[in-house]
């Protein structure tokens, strides 16, 4: 198995302003140097979409074909976590994404995801840490989706089963047959929402000491701390028993509300400056600092199960951040052994010093020269 | 040229038809000897006609009650539950069960406005009330909609004391366990038997 996931060339079609690209990529990486609107973000979502089949920006596919176009297409070839080439495509009039690896095509996307293993940080990951708990419920889905299959399996099933039992609280004409068909779905809320709720405890507690460490290594004075919050956990108590007892306790008032209030899906990853919300109390530095650190979570976590450094795809993130900041942020991925780089920045003065050795393409209205 | 597109355009409304094959099926059926065509056309209207769902299990039957139902050698103390006709071919097919059917019409999935009342959950709870039935089979799909719906219908069932099993699911004969997913070896492992 490679020691890091390599990109060694990229093609790229219709996907937003990037008609055609096929570009070679050298084993340390690349540094795409262009003006803004010229094309740079698009290819690191590009490449992102190798992994997790769809725009890490939450676009439709729809909305990433170049105007006027019948679809897109991304292909990788290089050595990935079990395979030597990924391509997906969409079809607009099919409305149909289709994904080959090793070109063979995989029928089912739940078992397409993950071949690419990618981290990609941009300046709005300031949101991860400032904004609400949508954003960290789903850093930790898609974190932990893709480093087990088990948890990914439970994910999917959970807000299925989540959205048929909300459903079932509207459908019903009289609230007794409400009752009855909301409550078929609760053993598998229960059992997939347990899961959920042990491995997002499990990973809480086994990286709370590095993310308060990654922290204070990037520069935060503070101690800023991170721990899982469950208000649909009853009396905090995450086990597959409690949480179909808390449905069925809850089942009128839900029927009433037309919502299910008990379960993982209203959890929130609370990151703390000296045990105030950092949402409130953060500085947009401290904000940004909280969310590097999450990133090189991810980092690591997908580093530990595919046995492999990740590509990492570096939007222009240290844009508001002094050289010795960026300098220690780099030091930090390079502790765990740092991986392929494909660094975006708008001049090549933006280039932190660790990354100048890169080599660097110039990207223009959609073309890389 | 009317006709042509009319029969096209009805053709492509079936499933795994496209407009492409419509006009092939199209063209085809115009070289045909009328007196086949005419023969075509009975059948499709038959079916409408002819078929409906059996008073008893809502099978497809040809007349009150369907095949199964009629047949006296079937026993009527046992009935399988399934979500459509179809399923009842597959089991068929199987050779094993000498059982009669319970046909619900669907499975419960509230997001697309399928609750209990559109399926025949009532007129099964119905059938066990005369008493004549022993056992309840449930053999909805292995999905999170099909384990839905057998939970509720076993729920139904609960006051009747009628005894009610749900089918096993596992490894499929002649399969390879290598090749086998996660959930399906957990699932076979959790209902492993006693070697006798």
């Amino acid at each position: 198995m490679a020691a890091c996931v390599r990109v060694a060339s990229l093609v790229v079609r219709d996907y937003r302003n990037l008609a055609s690209v096929a570009l070679e990529v050298p084993p340390e990486g690349l540094v795409l140097v262009g003006d803004n609107g010229q094309g740079k973000t698009n290819l690191l979502e590009a490449v992102y979409v190798l992994q997790l089949l769809r725009s890490v920006r939450g676009a439709r596919d729809a909305d990433c074909v170049r105007f006027g176009e019948a679809g897109w297409y991304v292909e990788a070839r290089g050595a990935f976590a079990r395979a030597r080439t990924v391509a997906v495509g969409y079809d607009v009039r099919r409305r149909r994404k289709l994904v080959r690896v090793d070109g063979a095509e995989v029928p089912r996307l739940a078992d397409a995801a993950g071949h690419l293993p990618s981290v990609y940080l941009s300046p709005d990951d300031q949101r991860l840490a400032g904004g609400g708990p949508a954003e960290r419920r789903r850093f930790l889905d898609v974190t932990l989706g893709l480093a087990s299959r088990a948890y990914l399996a439970s994910l999917a099933a959970y807000r299925h089963a989540l959205a048929q039992r909300n459903a079932a609280l509207r459908l019903a004409r009289r609230p007794g047959d409400a009752l009855e068909a909301a409550a078929v779905w609760e053993p598998m809320l229960a059992r997939h929402g347990a899961a959920l709720w042990r491995g997002r405890a499990d990973w809480v507690a086994g990286q709370a000491t590095a993310f308060a460490a990654h922290c204070a290594a990037i520069g935060e004075r503070v101690p800023v701390t991170m721990a899982l919050r469950t208000p649909g956990a009853a009396e905090g108590r995450t086990d597959a028993e409690s949480l179909e007892a808390a449905l069925a306790r809850q089942r009128p008032h839900d029927v009433r509300r037309g919502l299910t209030q008990a379960g993982p899906h209203r959890d929130d990853l609370a990151l703390a400056l000296e045990g105030r919300d950092l949402r409130v109390v953060g500085s947009a530095g401290q904000q940004r600092t909280a969310a590097f650190a999450l990133r090189l979570l991810e980092a690591a976590t997908l580093r530990a199960a595919c046995g492999a450094a990740p590509v990492l795809l570096l939007d222009d993130p240290f844009a508001e951040l002094d050289d010795s900041r960026a300098a220690r942020i780099l030091a930090l991925l390079d502790a765990g052994g740092l991986g392929q780089v494909l660094l975006a920045v708008p001049r090549a003065g933006d280039v932190p010093p660790t990354l100048s050795s890169l080599a660097r393409r110039t990207i223009r209205d959609g073309a890389v020269t | 040229m009317s006709a042509i597109d009319d029969l096209a355009a009805e053709l492509a409304r079936l499933p795994g038809i496209g407009r492409k094959t419509a006009m092939r099926l199209t063209y085809h059926l115009l070289k045909q000897p009328a007196e086949q065509n005419r023969r075509l056309a009975v059948a499709i209207a038959d079916l409408s006609e002819r078929i409906q769902p059996c008073a008893r299990c809502f099978n497809l039957a040809e007349g009150e009650l369907c095949a199964v139902c009629r047949d006296p050698r079937r026993d009527a103390s046992v009935v399988c539950v399934v979500e459509e006709p179809a399923d009842i071919a597959a089991v068929e097919r199987a050779g094993e069960y000498r059982g009669t059917y319970h046909v619900l019409g669907g499975r419960l999935a509230p997001i697309e406005g399928i609750g209990p009342e559109q399926l025949t959950a009532g007129a099964l709870s119905r059938r066990v009330a005369d008493g004549t039935i022993r056992e309840v089979i449930l053999a909805t799909n292995p999905s999170l909609e099909g384990e839905a719906t057998a939970l509720y219908v076993q729920r139904q069932l609960a006051d009747t004391g009628v005894r009610v099993t749900r089918i096993a699911r596992g490894l499929p004969v002649g399969g390879d366990l290598e090749f086998a997913d996660g959930v399906t070896i957990a699932q076979a492992l959790q209902a492993r038997r006693e070697m006798a």
